[in-house]
């Protein structure tokens, strides 16, 4: 059953991330990105991670594509179209390339011995926050710093000049 | 072969795919959309190896991937946004000077 779901949810993922790669024009790329953000969920909860899975939906499906079609609407479209595909000389070179590195990478994976198991999780959702709100609260702290800097920054780009 | 396996090696393949995009796509946006895949390839990885050892630190790790991912969509379409705006603007390949 766990192998069932892991392989439609793979299948999906595979083919809606080749596809944003590889479809000609920036919206169908973003759409399939999308589909792509929904199979990550599905595989999530299947991880068990459920507070994840809903972020990933928050962040990624709703804030970030919708940020990306806005964005798309502002360009002139004739510009956008005029560089639309892909180049095909760095796709015959960097296709092997990449293959290759699968191999080895896989190789290791499968050759290799993963760690003992420390425990079982039983609340995935309480965990999680304890352990944001105790071992790891300086680094929560930095994000919104972080976040705040991303945002001055994305408005002193998007100014125009006067 | 475990499961676990299994979903390491979709997330280095959904990783190396992102990374395909950003070598091979024209348009400036696709190209910021392929660094989308690969940090979901990377986030993909902490969670299972978080499932197998029993875990939670890699889903908080995971968490701070999404708050990195958001600002750099909004510095990088300002970015792009500000480029789309130069006169003599010729697709990914052709951005090569930092300032003239």
């Amino acid at each position: 059953m766990e192998w069932i779901v892991f392989g439609a949810l793979a299948l999906w993922l595979l083919v809606s991330v080749l596809g944003a790669i590889l479809v000609k024009s920036p919206v169908h790329s973003i759409l399939f990105f999308l589909s792509s953000v929904l199979a990550m969920a599905g595989l999530f909860l299947s991880l068990g991670a459920e507070l994840l899975a809903g972020l990933q939906l928050i962040i990624y499906a709703v804030a970030i594509v919708v940020f990306y079609v806005l964005v798309i609407t502002t360009i002139p479209w004739e510009k956008v179209k005029r560089f639309e595909g892909v180049y095909k000389r760095e796709l015959a070179f960097g296709l092997p390339v990449l293959i290759v590195v699968f191999l080895l990478m896989g190789y290791m994976v499968l050759k290799g011995d993963l760690a003992e198991p420390v425990g079982v999780v039983e609340d995935n959702v309480r965990e999680v926050g304890k352990t944001l709100f105790t071992s790891y609260l300086f680094p929560f702290e930095v994000a919104s710093v972080i976040l705040l800097v991303a945002m001055i920054g994305a408005i002193l780009l998007g100014r125009k000049e006067e | 072969m475990s499961i676990e396996k299994a979903y390491i090696l979709l997330s280095i393949l959904v990783f190396l795919i992102g990374l395909l995009g950003v070598i091979i796509r024209k348009n400036l946006i696709t190209m910021l959309v392929s660094t989308e895949i690969m940090l979901n390839g990377v986030n993909l990885t902490l969670v299972t190896v978080d499932k197998y050892l029993g875990k939670v630190d890699g889903q908080v790790f995971s968490l701070f991937i999404l708050t990195v991912a958001a600002a750099e969509v909004a510095v990088g379409l300002g970015l792009i946004v500000s480029i789309f705006r130069l006169k003599g603007y010729e697709g990914s390949s052709e951005i090569v000077h930092l300032r003239d």
